[in-house]
């Protein structure tokens, strides 16, 4: 009862007019950055960072959170009535939800699509109102092996469940780890790969890596693609699924929440990952499993409803445990940081209104989307009929602008080119740069949770399997290891390859 | 006469990572190491960079056997076939460089007429009325409804 009293306190302090406006700012502008594509949710939450300079921690977390969740919404509009996926988590629905539109069932999807979202996104927000505390009290138990320990397992995860093989995703680890480490050392002052530039003695701005890396990068791919655009339109009466359609959607829409929140709670591209293996199960579920492909509303609920599933349960780890486990979670950590507020173990009790204040919001939140992307469809397509030769350049100057206002550095303005230059080079070469962005933002508590730990035990090494935490997570990354020798050298499976090709 | 260029993704991305490997290296062994019991701020970053020269090299060994068709292609048709991101790389690159010294307003006004003219190929008229409206627009927005300090340039004299 004592979460239902605090979820009671977090509506009091959701429910102000300043809050309220704040989630639906997010929420808006997450449609936005969903529907259009060469933009995600990371860039449009790196680009509204330095609006929420101003704002206390709480409506700063709420907008930014609203952006997250908004885009989830936003992706799928493109997707089914474009066949062109607004952001990486709506690609699977591209494959039935473009069929419905050709079949003059488009409205009948987007209002499936959404319905799901707002039952997955919901309902996750009840798993998280009880979860994040539970591991919050967990964690408060941690010391330094086994945060290291933690820590280890949720980048071998990151590696295992990212885009790609695990030995490609490793070494994009390895380079942000290596990235993190520049800067003064906090254990001895000593300054690390600096070079003397007075820029760098706080380490390379987070901010700048990710908007560069995401939003630059994603530019100077998608200028390379003609970007001749059909739009699809669809009719406010149009809209309502028939009743064979919404009988169909029920069994997708609950697998697709269990299924979205449990893979949310893991590092890496979680809203991607659970989308498809929700279409996956849906087809071995369906009778007529060959239909899957040409319109099938299967196709539409099980997908995004997973991937809004995720996209709130991924906020678990991050506020209950200080982990970040996808770079949209990474940028909201570093925006929570320059508010004074550190997610993770002490967060929810020492910040206990931030916390319920943001659950709160996350409900009304959802709400809102669903005015938004339903009765309001038609203005947010009407967006894509902005020429993206306008988009970018605007894009382009408020990356840099937003990345100027931080420190009010050049330097950093340098950094964020050659991220983006990095961004692009990465993504022609066909390596995921999410974990490089995550490992830059962990990996410092990572190396300072190793020396700690060696420090306390006077150099030795057996202090990380005394602690039953410790050693568990240590042999559990071990065998994930191995397991992922053995996946790198069988042949691969059908769903596997699916899933590298969508990607 | 250009040579063909055979590189395949992974010998690519490979190259970056001995490159970086490397300069981890050349830099952390001059940083202390420290004792076992106190470990110093050399031991990770060279632990990482002795792992990425691994599989740096691993990368550029296996790359040369991939599946993948191997990309043969003529140093102009690498620079013809990236000629959009080399400019907006190379515009952007040069709005840096100049920003403070001309100021936001006039430096983004620019910055964003030549992209509308010479990347996004609109006419002389029309890129300049995007360009001054969205170079008003922004700074309006930034400078006067969020309160960023931009550099105001020589204008400020």
């Amino acid at each position: 009862m004592d979460v239902l009293s605090n979820l009671f306190n977090g509506f009091q302090t959701a429910l102000t007019f300043q809050n309220i406006y704040l989630c639906f700012i997010g929420c808006l502008w997450g449609t936005v950055v969903g529907v259009l594509p060469g933009i995600g949710p990371l860039a449009g939450i790196t680009l509204l960072i330095p609006a929420t300079f101003g704002m206390d921690a709480t409506g700063a977390i709420i907008m930014l959170a609203g952006i997250y969740y908004g885009a989830m919404y936003g992706g799928s509009t493109t997707s089914i009535l474009m066949n062109i996926p607004g952001e990486s988590a709506s690609v699977v629905t591209c494959i039935d939800g473009y069929q419905m539109t050709r079949k003059g069932r488009g409205g009948a999807a987007l209002f499936i699509a959404a319905w799901g979202s707002w039952i997955g996104g919901t309902l996750s927000i009840v798993g998280l109102m009880f979860l994040a505390p539970f591991l919050a009290n967990f964690a408060v138990k941690f010391g330094p092996p086994e945060m290291f320990a933690l820590l280890l397992i949720a980048f071998i995860l990151l590696g295992s469940l990212g885009k790609g093989s695990f030995f490609k995703t490793v070494p994009m680890i390895l380079l942000g780890l290596l990235i993190g480490t520049i800067g003064m050392d906090p254990l001895t002052g000593t300054m690390r790969f600096t070079h003397g530039i007075k820029d760098l003695y706080d380490g390379i701005g987070f901010i700048p890596v990710a908007m560069g890396a995401f939003g630059i990068g994603e530019i100077l791919t998608s200028t390379e693609e003609s970007l001749v655009r059909f739009v699809s339109k669809v009719k406010m009466r149009e809209l309502l699924p028939n009743r064979e359609e919404l009988r169909a959607s029920w069994g997708p829409i609950f697998r697709g929440t269990g299924l979205g929140f449990l893979i949310g709670l893991l590092p890496g591209s979680a809203h991607v990952l659970s989308s498809f293996v929700s279409y996956t199960l849906e087809k071995r579920l369906a009778k007529r499993p060959e239909e899957f492909g040409t319109g099938r509303v299967e196709g539409v609920a099980g997908p995004e409803t997973a991937n809004n599933a995720a996209s709130e349960s991924a906020m678990i780890p991050f506020l209950g445990l200080g982990i970040p486990t996808g770079p949209a979670p990474a940028v909201m950590m570093i925006a929570l940081l320059i508010h004074g507020v550190r997610p993770g173990p002490l967060f929810i009790s020492e910040q206990p209104q931030v916390f319920w204040g943001l659950i709160a919001s996350m409900y009304i939140g959802n709400v809102i989307l669903i005015i938004l992307n339903l009765p309001l469809v038609g203005l947010f397509v009407n967006l894509l009929r902005v020429p993206f030769r306008i988009l970018f350049p605007v894009i382009l100057l408020i990356c840099l602008v937003g990345t100027y206002s931080l420190n009010s550095s050049v330097v950093e303005l340098v950094i964020l080119l050659f991220s983006g230059v990095l961004g692009y080079i990465f993504r022609k070469l066909d390596f995921d740069i999410a974990p490089f962005i995550l490992a830059m933002i962990i990996g410092p508590t990572l190396e300072m949770a190793f020396r700690q730990s060696l420090m306390r035990s006077a150099g030795s090494f057996s202090i990380f399997f005394k602690s039953p935490i410790a050693c568990t997570l240590i042999v559990l990354s071990c065998l994930l290891f191995i397991w992922n020798i053995f996946r790198a050298v069988r042949p691969k499976k059908a769903w596997e390859k699916a899933l590298e090709e969508g990607e | 006469m250009c040579k063909g260029i055979h590189m395949s993704k992974e010998r690519g991305g490979s190259l970056i990572f001995l490159a970086a490997g490397i300069y981890g290296l050349i830099f952390s062994i001059q940083l202390p190491m420290g004792r076992w019991n106190q470990p110093g701020p050399a031991v990770f970053p060279l632990g990482l960079s002795v792992l990425l020269c691994i599989f740096g090299i691993s990368w550029f060994i296996q790359g040369k056997g991939q599946g993948e068709k191997k990309e043969t292609a003529s140093l102009r048709g690498f620079i013809q076939k990236f000629t959009t991101p080399i400019k907006i790389v190379g515009l952007t690159a040069a709005f840096i460089l100049t920003f403070e010294l001309l100021g936001y307003l006039l430096a983004s006004t620019m910055y964003l007429f030549v992209l509308f003219l010479w990347v996004s190929r609109y006419r002389l008229w029309t890129a300049l009325v995007l360009a001054i409206a969205f170079g008003a627009g922004s700074w309006f927005f930034f400078e006067k409804l969020l309160a960023t300090p931009l550099p105001k340039g020589f204008l400020s004299s």
